[in-house]
């Protein structure tokens, strides 16, 4: 797709890139490099995005997805405020990553004010697994994995969205009703 | 993942050596195990349906048993389950909201706990007074019976710290520690 031609480029083929030493570049990676073609004077400012990732953290991934879940929809003050005072070992590495990515926005996403970023995604995956001996008494082993994550966070820029409402028990009669009103006779007149 | 690699327990080894052991002593009349049987040569007469005399005591073994039969999951728990259970709200952090900021230095603090980096200037002060007071002493079980003063750079004792042992610190008073 054009968008991942930066402006003024003439050669499209140059763009094709062949895995160089540099194993993989995820998918995560490469979202931060698509470029849009100018806005139109009469449309809304794009809201910037940013995206940034650590790979193998060395923690496990369901326990990293609880702080990822706590940080989700805050504002990236509120999200290091409550990460400063976690007692997880997540928290700090997690706390590193929104850094770096604030830094980032700031100096090359075009963001004018640091704390007018909100983390719209946080997400954690699962990084390479390794197998180990572990060694109980009377001779016996069993196999342990030493598991590693990896961390994944969308920063976008503005205020964080409201919170939605909590859905009640009267919001669902009314879908249900509504759902009883739409059923329609098939195959009739 | 652990995967336990064990040997059959010992009291349910023990049951199926019994249990055997009653089969060859014949006390349940199906197998002979070898060429001569403990009877004698063969009139066709079927033994006597014994009640199996081995309840008593396989009772008392089963009771006791009875104990190696543990709890054990019966289904594989469904990752629908699994996931209501792990991300059920209780499990969920709670968010804080008893972050303040301090006012002396404007780093974040808890309500109920001292400014980290506000701690952390006067733990490193303390320990440099610390090391000139190990420099002046010498050694350990020199500490003198008189009381301490720190004095900074351009103060003189005054007549209150007539007694005391004076410690200098070559830089300027930090502005936190008050001179009485």
């Amino acid at each position: 797709p054009c968008r991942w031609l930066p402006s003024g480029s003439l050669f499209p083929l140059s763009c094709i890139h062949t895995s160089t030493s540099l194993q993989k570049i995820g998918k995560w990676e490469k979202k931060n490099r698509i470029v849009y073609p100018p806005q139109l004077p009469g449309e809304p400012r794009r809201p910037a995005e940013i995206y940034h990732c650590r790979r193998e953290i060395k923690y496990s991934k369901d326990k990293m997805w609880y702080l990822a879940k706590l940080i989700k929809g805050m504002s990236i003050d509120q999200a290091l405020a409550q990460l400063e005072f976690s007692d997880k070992k997540g928290a700090k590495v997690i706390k590193e990553v929104l850094l770096e990515a604030q830094e980032m926005a700031v100096r090359k996403h075009n963001v004018e004010f640091k704390s007018n970023l909100h983390i719209a995604e946080s997400q954690t995956g699962r990084g390479r697994y390794v197998k180990r001996l572990r060694c109980h008494g009377k001779g016996m082993f069993g196999m342990m994995k030493i598991s590693r994550c990896h961390y994944f966070v969308k920063l976008v820029e503005g205020p964080p969205p409201p919170p939605e409402p909590p859905r009640t028990g009267f919001d669902q009669a009314k879908e249900y009703v509504q759902q009883l009103r739409n059923r329609t006779l098939v195959h009739t007149l | 993942v652990l995967v336990l690699v064990r040997s059959p327990l010992p009291r349910l080894r023990a049951l199926l050596q019994r249990c055997w052991g009653r089969l060859e002593r014949g006390l349940w009349p199906a197998v002979f195990r070898g060429q001569s049987p403990p009877w004698g040569p063969a009139l066709a007469v079927q033994g006597p349906a014994l009640v199996p005399q081995g309840m008593s005591d396989a009772g008392a073994s089963s009771l006791l048993e009875s104990v190696v039969w543990m709890a054990a999951p019966k289904q594989r728990r469904t990752i629908e389950v699994n996931r209501c259970r792990r991300r059920n709200p209780n499990k969920l952090i709670e968010i804080k909201r008893n972050i303040d900021v301090c006012p002396e230095c404007g780093n974040l603090k808890q309500k109920h706990v001292l400014c980290g980096y506000c701690y952390a200037k006067v733990k490193e002060e303390t320990r440099l007074i610390r090391m000139e007071i190990y420099k002046k002493e010498g050694g350990p079980f020199n500490a003198p019976t008189v009381e301490t003063v720190v004095l900074y750079e351009g103060e003189k004792p005054t007549e209150k710290d007539e007694g005391k042992r004076i410690i200098e610190r070559a830089r300027k008073r930090p502005s936190w520690f008050v001179q009485n």
